[in-house]
């Protein structure tokens, strides 16, 4: 090929200059670790993102640029553990504070992330090429027809393949599912000790009459899991995580949250729309996962991203028409771009993730204020996600009354027996309470190879042509 | 033996009738699922327990479809299939429905019941069972319950009772564990099939019932001739479960010619090798019995190295030459064990076949699963 994609893909990601000459030789080590060749990445450039990310704003541009620097610092790992660097892994979900905590104690000596996530993240958001990894944890015996979690099939796959190191600890949190932590053991198994894990485990035994974020044993019970998961990394790595660490890691979050969640009202309020939820959710995400880089990357992007999209409000230019109908999703799926553009081509806009927005109860002060644990504990168990089955629906229902989507969409957790099982009811117990149309569709968050295009865009377009009409009659009747 | 196991399916299938009679008399009823829910407790404050352990028919888990993601184990599916489509007579008219929490499956299961506005009562059972704030949180889970059935029946429920009905099944497993001895003859006197349903009625009758079958049984099994051919290829079932009603597999095999000598089963069988502590807290006694003290189930962490450590001895002490992995479909965990146990069995060369079931036992089904079935026991005729 003669075109220098690589190049052309950093320019694309807002990188210049000198730092795009310091980092190009980095991206094109990263691209070969990942298995990009130059025509995917000629792809990603020239269709894939155009097509599915709003790269006229250069805030959005910045975000990519962060996810490309992040993949680049997963795939040294094994470079870094030579020169003894600690690596301490993670995995989704997991409350983030904890490891950006662990940096703050450890600084360029400790390396933090979640490799799985990051890798499927940036190579099917931005390239559409996770499935290697896929197809190659499914050799090692993540079997294909039993519905596995792309996240640990990548684990396995990332890890079998080299391109990541062995951690010195990988803190695996079960608090939700059962297979997250249980994948640490089996690589374990296939692979031997080097392997070395710590888990975290929370019965799923709330009833629907009970407040998760009340139940004062079980949340002893988590803040007392949560101390055993730091003493774990401090054993590991042999750095103290002092509470002035945590303090830092806290604030840090504080701080992008209110910048995010500034955007996020911005966003979602504007008519006509000026962003899609998969841009918002991306960005929400360096809150719930570590980014070995820190926040500034994409918190310049944020920031820039804000200007970008009050100017756009002011100019009342949009990404689609004035008074387009818009979606709620139980969490924007980012990693099959497509189906936002889907939604768009059909004339509705993905506007929220309920996963990655903040409901009151998360924002209203904690009944532990000093006690940092239990606090923690308290802030896991007012997550929606995080709730029996009838704590979720009311936690999507207050959102909706917050967001005003004209329809939610449920699904896309079809490998998760935890976050995905549930989902059909919640569409039931939704669109009674609220009104508001809500559907399950059934398909794979992270990965598509199973819900190719062709299979979902008639189900997409009925349920846009129902939003559509609904919105019309309430326009109407106004 | 025969006339009793028939004796014993007649109890046990009168058993929902004999609970709607007793409810109507004004008994508390308590249908349960789990080991990790102490049933010993139910009965001594006086309800009436009846376990959830039925499995082996497609149509139940079909009926969850409307409510739940289809990937999930058709085990844990039947729990509330059954109850949706009218199955589970109990279930209806039970006091509590009290399910152990300790995977997804059945807890989002346990969450259709409670969508439908059954009075769900949930034990949580945390899965890091080596560690000590896991089993403290499992003993105050247990205390709570205690409360919430004392309560419920309207009573305190005395230790006494408690550890009388610790002796009741003690005893019971006591007569399992001398029925499952004979196994390990050159011919067991016993088949898989009989012995799971022997399990699966002792777990839905009373115990003097249970106590008194198992004593003849167990007599008469000692001079009793084998009851496989000579020479058959002795086989060891391991997976989640073999529940009550499914009973196909083991059948044809067992038809094929192999004797399923040992099974290494989580579920829908009676932990007859944890005998519970008759002294002491009796909160303790149960939790160091059934959690702390057992081989691990799979959904426990760390468990895999432990399982495949008892599964060699009992590979050895019951001269098994061959494993089936039973499967149940879209059980993710079972399915990642099986990925290390298959690597760690060829490494001592111990054959193992693996098989899933939905519980699709239709005429098409049957024929390739028979096949399959066959050949695995041929060719470890073959390699004997």
């Amino acid at each position: 090929m003669d075109r220098d994609v690589n190049r052309e893909l950093l320019k694309l990601a807002a990188f210049e200059g000198d730092e795009l000459e310091a980092f190009l030789p980095r991206w094109k080590f990263t691209a070969e670790k990942v298995r990009l060749t130059d025509k995917e990445i000629a792809f990603a450039i020239d269709t894939y993102i155009p097509q599915n990310w709003d790269i006229k704003y250069l805030g959005v541009r910045k975000l990519i640029g962060a996810y490309l620097r992040e993949l680049a610092d997963i795939v040294s790992t094994p470079q870094l553990k030579e020169q003894g660097v600690k690596i301490v892994y993670g995995i989704l979900p997991a409350i983030a504070n904890y490891y950006y905590a662990a940096k703050n104690a450890g600084g360029d000596g400790i390396f933090i992330g979640f490799p799985d996530l990051m890798m499927v993240n940036t190579l099917n958001s931005f390239f559409h090429s996770a499935a290697p990894f896929l197809y190659e944890a499914e050799k090692y015996g993540f079997t294909y027809g039993c519905r596995h979690c792309p996240l640990n099939k990548m684990r396995v796959a990332a890890y079998v393949t080299g391109t990541i190191a062995a951690p010195d600890l990988i803190w695996s949190w079960g608090f939700n599912c059962d297979e997250g932590p249980k994948t640490d053991e089996m690589i374990q198994g296939i692979t031997g000790k080097q392997w070395k894990y710590h888990i975290s485990r929370v019965p799923h035994d709330s009833r629907f009459d009970e407040d998760e974020a009340t139940m004062e044993t079980r949340l002893k019970f988590m803040s007392d899991q949560m101390k055993l998961g730091v003493q774990a990394i401090k054993e590991a790595t042999g750095y103290e995580i002092t509470d002035a660490d945590l303090a830092q890691a806290n604030k840090d979050i504080g701080r992008i949250g209110f910048k995010v969640g500034m955007l996020t009202q911005l966003a979602t309020t504007a008519d006509p729309p000026v962003l899609g939820g998969e841009v918002l959710t991306m960005m929400q995400q360096v809150m719930t996962v570590p980014f070995n880089t820190g926040f500034k990357y994409v918190e310049e992007a944020i920031d820039i991203l804000t200007k970008e999209i009050r100017q756009a409000i002011k100019k009342g230019e949009g990404v689609m028409p004035k008074g387009t109908p818009r979606v709620g999703f139980y969490n924007v799926p980012f990693c099959v771009p497509w189906v936002g553009k889907y939604f768009r081509d059909n004339g509705v806009i993905i506007s929220f993730s309920h996963a990655l927005t903040l409901s009151k109860k998360q924002m209203s002060p904690s009944k532990y204020p000093n006690d940092p644990w239990m606090s923690a504990a308290e802030a896991w168990a007012r997550n929606g996600m995080c709730m029996n089955l009838n704590g979720e629906a009311n936690s999507i229902i207050e959102k909706i009354e917050t967001c005003h989507p004209d329809g939610m969409i449920l699904g896309f957790f079809d490998f998760d027996r935890w976050l995905g099982a549930q989902q059909k009811i919640i569409a039931k117990l939704v669109q009674e309470r609220t009104g508001v149309p809500s559907y399950y569709i059934e398909a794979d968050f992270w990965d598509d190879r199973d819900y190719s295009p062709e299979s979902l865009k008639t189900r997409i377009e009925s349920v846009c042509q129902i939003i559509n009409a609904r919105k019309a009659q309430q326009d109407a009747a106004k | 033996m025969k006339e009793i196991l028939q004796e014993l399916d007649k109890l046990s299938s009168a058993r929902p009738l004999d609970i709607i009679k007793k409810k109507k008399d004004g008994k508390k009823i308590v249908e349960y699922f789990g080991d990790f829910v102490p049933e010993q407790w139910i009965t001594a404050g006086g309800a009436e327990s009846f376990l959830i352990c039925k499995g082996g028919d497609p149509q139940p888990p079909e009926a969850t479809l409307d409510y739940m993601l289809r990937f999930m184990n058709p085990l844990a599916a039947t729990m509330a299939g059954s109850y949706l489509l009218g199955l589970d007579a109990v279930m209806p008219i039970a006091d509590s429905v009290t399910i152990q929490q300790h995977d997804s499956h059945y807890g989002r299961m346990t969450e259709i019941l409670e969508y439908k506005g059954l009075p769900v009562y949930k034990i949580g059972v945390p899965a890091d069972y080596t560690v000590g704030i896991s089993r403290e949180y499992y003993r105050n889970e247990l205390r709570e319950y205690r409360a919430y059935l004392e309560k419920l029946i309207g009573h305190p429920i005395a230790d006494d009772d408690i550890r009388a009905c610790y002796a009741k099944t003690n005893r019971i497993n006591a007569l399992l564990r001398e029925i499952d001895e004979l196994r390990k003859k050159d011919n067991p006197p016993i088949t898989f099939s009989d012995f799971i349903r022997l399990n699966h009625y002792t777990l839905r009758l009373g115990y003097d019932t249970s106590i008194d079958a198992l004593t003849k049984i167990a007599a008469e099994l000692k001079t009793a001739p084998g009851a496989h051919k000579d020479g058959a290829p002795r086989i060891l079932i391991m997976g989640r479960a073999v529940a009550l009603g499914d009973y196909i597999v083991p059948s044809i095999i067992e038809s094929a010619g192999g004797a399923i000598a040992c099974e290494f089963l989580d579920e829908a069988i009676r932990p007859f090798h944890s005998d519970i502590s008759t002294e002491g807290d009796v909160v303790d006694a149960y939790a160091s019995a059934i959690y702390d003290d057992r081989v691990p189930q799979c959904i426990f962490q760390p468990a895999w190295e432990t399982r495949f450590a008892h599964l060699k001895e009992l590979i050895r002490d019951y001269r098994i030459d061959g494993v089936l992995w039973y499967q149940l479909s879209f059980d993710e965990i079972y399915d990642m064990e099986f990925t290390c146990l298959s690597k760690w069995l060829s490494e001592i060369k111990v054959p193992v076949m693996k098989l899933e079931t939905s519980y699709e036992y239709s005429r098409e089904a049957m024929a390739p699963l028979t096949t399959r079935l066959e050949s695995f026991v041929e060719s470890l005729k073959e390699a004997k």
